[in-house]
């Protein structure tokens, strides 16, 4: 035992000074002085139990405003329903296809997955594992693309969109991409490639040298080499960058919305379905929580799925052996 | 099977050279060793060779192929790498077949194949172990099995042992002769370390700085070292140097002097020459029968003794005043093996002499041998 251990322990079994006549409040904190431990259990059940409240409170009273019937929506409590009434899950499906709505939102994402994490495979490859003249000068330059609000790059996007483009005519309805589902994902897969291309590119370059060259010499080429090899080994910083992307891409809205009319046959996303709940005359808060639920349904599958690699990819990451 | 040539490779990073202007025949079947210090450009020079390294002048083939422009699949090669580099995430059976089932071999054929390798390693019934649940050696022969069941024409191994223990290490190297023996490839072998390159290869190329030193089969460079970087390399504990100047009848440094016939050993007056001698040519001089043609004898000072079983160094100076140098063997210093029943001491004085069939002469400037005798 070394001489601070030592110290500590004698610190801890002195732990009341009986010549002092302190206050309640003053006692606890000298308690918690002398025993650090104790601190750090309190201080990290209060902030857990204040992560896990703000987060999940808003899904248990969506769940409470979903089962309140659409007559007495003013009387929802704050941990009751205003009454019980699960029709209004499968009411969202009937009264709009909002099926169709999940649909476009999850294709949509799966598709922006898939381009993001090829591309920034490759560029993670390139930036993690290659040497090469103004690396660094790209490397900001992908960085800075990620600073712009997305709103700087729509309006121009939505001109481009709604340009009659010849080439196209024969794959889309009058050649032109607006409220089609490239419209979507086109943008915003190159929004999010900057963040998924820094997180492969902190994992590619973690990958010894040796087990690429010997998958070279054994008989792959460098992107043989880089899906056989370097992605299956990286895999928690894949599920990472995947999962993000997807996350990202099924609940984003503003390049969604506005790239489209609204309808789901124009592939309108998820978040769309949930405002036309939204009628003119009225509010429909019961569907609208109902559908919101049943939005996140796909993305918590998903990340409990996912979860084993993630958690080994956000925290193992940069250390990885 | 196949020849392997190296014609004018020079590899150059930015500033510096790691391989210069380096050309060498590799025969067939041969087993050959590419030895030398840490970043001498052995490595790059079998990275190269391999395809993982593009030269920057120059031209490779392998049988009669020009491969230079080639990538590393297409050449014909395998390789065993030092650290091993058995993909984690595959078991025994994925890593032997990888490049197989990259090539499309029937499934039949593949386990045939596998088997094969694996029952040359000794691997049989490990097919499905992960590597992280094997041990070195078993790694080593993992990796030693996906190399040869490709049965590629040129092996090329870097360092393949430097990462076990000293003992599974000399274990392996025989195990390797007999692979050699039995497989009859070409097997290129990098290592800094000399004993590896004298036991096992047929001939062993020394290379210091980026250029070849010598190729030659170990015990000619043993012997008859090419320069004084081979002579001090090669052999262990290392050749003693002494440094001095041709004079008139013969060699005279500082400390000691040694008569031989300038004109007939190729050397001229007022020439500074180096004279190597190896601790065994080395003999007290009570032994000096021992020596095929002792020279006179000259006086020194024992320093340490390092009683080693069956042999004992002695590290000798060659008058009290030397200070002994912290850095290696400096000038005024000897190492030499003696029996190990001899009875001196440390701070004796004694009388030695040097056997004159195995007195190297090396140029000083140029550092090539002038003559690896002096009778």
């Amino acid at each position: 035992m070394s001489e601070k251990d030592q110290a500590d322990l004698a610190a801890m079994e002195r732990t009341e000074e009986p010549d002092l006549d302190r206050g309640m409040f003053e006692a606890w904190a000298a308690k918690m002085i002398s025993n650090p431990d104790r601190a750090y259990r309190a201080t990290f059940y209060v902030a857990t139990i204040f992560f896990l409240v703000t987060t999940l409170f808003p899904f248990y009273w969506l769940l409470m405003v979903a089962l309140t019937p659409r007559n007495r929506l003013s009387s929802v409590g704050v941990f009751t329903p205003g009454g019980f009434n699960p029709g209004a899950f499968v009411e969202i499906f009937t009264r709009l296809p909002f099926h169709r709505y999940i649909f476009n939102s999850f294709l949509i994402a799966v598709v922006a997955t898939v381009i993001v994490l090829f591309v920034a495979s490759l560029a993670g490859y390139v930036f993690g594992r290659l040497r090469f003249r103004a690396k660094n000068a790209l490397l900001l330059g992908v960085l800075v693309t990620s600073f712009f609000p997305p709103a700087a790059f729509f309006v121009p996007l939505n001109r481009l969109f709604n340009q009659n483009i010849d080439i196209l005519r024969p794959l889309m309805q009058d050649g032109s991409l607006y409220n089609t589902p490239y419209a979507i994902f086109i943008p915003l897969s190159a929004l999010y490639l900057p963040l998924s291309i820094f997180i492969l590119m902190t994992f590619y370059s973690q990958i010894p040298e040796g087990l690429e060259d010997a998958a070279r010499v054994e008989g792959t080429t460098r992107l043989g080499a880089l899906f056989r090899i370097i992605v299956p080994l990286s895999a928690p910083g894949v599920a990472t960058a995947g999962v993000l992307t997807f996350i990202t891409v099924y609940n984003e809205y503003f390049f969604s919305s506005l790239m489209t009319d609204g309808r789901p046959q124009s592939w309108a996303p998820m978040l769309e379905g949930i405002l036309r709940f939204q009628g003119e005359f009225e509010v429909l808060f019961n569907l609208m929580a109902a559908a919101s639920i049943v939005a996140v349904l796909p993305v918590a599958i998903l990340v409990i799925v996912a979860q084993e690699k993630i958690v080994s990819g956000l925290t193992a990451g940069a250390v990885k052996e | 099977m196949a020849s392997v040539t190296l014609q004018d490779i020079t590899k150059r990073y930015e500033d510096v050279t790691a391989v210069d202007d380096m050309n060498l025949e590799i025969r067939d079947g041969e087993f050959i060793t590419f030895v030398g210090p840490s970043g001498c450009g052995k490595s790059t020079t079998m990275e190269t060779i391999a395809g993982l390294t593009l030269p920057t002048e120059g031209t490779i083939s392998i049988g009669e192929r020009d491969v230079t422009d080639l990538p590393p699949k297409d050449r014909g090669i395998s390789m065993v790498f030092q650290n091993i580099a058995l993909f984690p995430h595959m078991d025994v059976y994925e890593n032997i077949s990888f490049g197989l089932r990259l090539r499309k071999y029937d499934q039949e054929e593949i386990d045939r194949r596998v088997e094969q390798a694996a029952d040359v390693v000794q691997l049989e019934g490990m097919m499905d172990r992960m590597p992280k649940e094997m041990s070195g050696g078993q790694r080593q022969r993992v990796a030693i099995a996906r190399a040869i069941v490709r049965e590629p024409d040129v092996f090329l191994m870097d360092e393949p042992l430097a990462n076990l223990d000293a003992e599974l290490r000399v274990h392996m190297r025989t195990q390797l002769q007999r692979l050699h023996r039995e497989l009859d490839t070409t097997i290129i072998y990098v290592t800094h370390d000399q004993a590896q390159a004298m036991t096992m290869s047929d001939r062993i190329v020394v290379i210091n700085g980026g250029v070849l030193q010598q190729v030659a089969p170990p015990l000619e460079c043993y012997n008859e070292p090419a320069n004084r970087f081979v002579a001090g390399f090669i052999g262990s504990p290392a050749m003693n140097f002494l440094e001095g100047e041709v004079v008139e009848g013969g060699f005279e440094s500082e400390y000691t002097d040694i008569d031989f016939d300038p004109d007939t050993h190729g050397v001229t007056l007022g020439q500074d020459i180096t004279v190597g001698i190896r601790p065994e040519d080395v003999f007290l001089e009570e032994d000096s029968h021992k020596a095929a043609s002792p020279t006179k004898a000259f006086d020194a000072v024992v320093d340490v003794l390092e009683p080693m079983g069956k042999e004992m160094n002695a590290y000798l100076l060659f008058d009290r005043d030397v200070e002994a140098s912290a850095e290696g063997r400096g000038e005024g210093q000897l190492l030499i093996n003696l029996a190990p029943d001899t009875t001196i001491q440390e701070g004796d004085d004694i009388r030695i002499v040097m056997d004159r069939e195995n007195v190297h002469l090396f140029d000083q400037a140029s550092g090539e041998a002038i003559t690896h005798s002096l009778e």
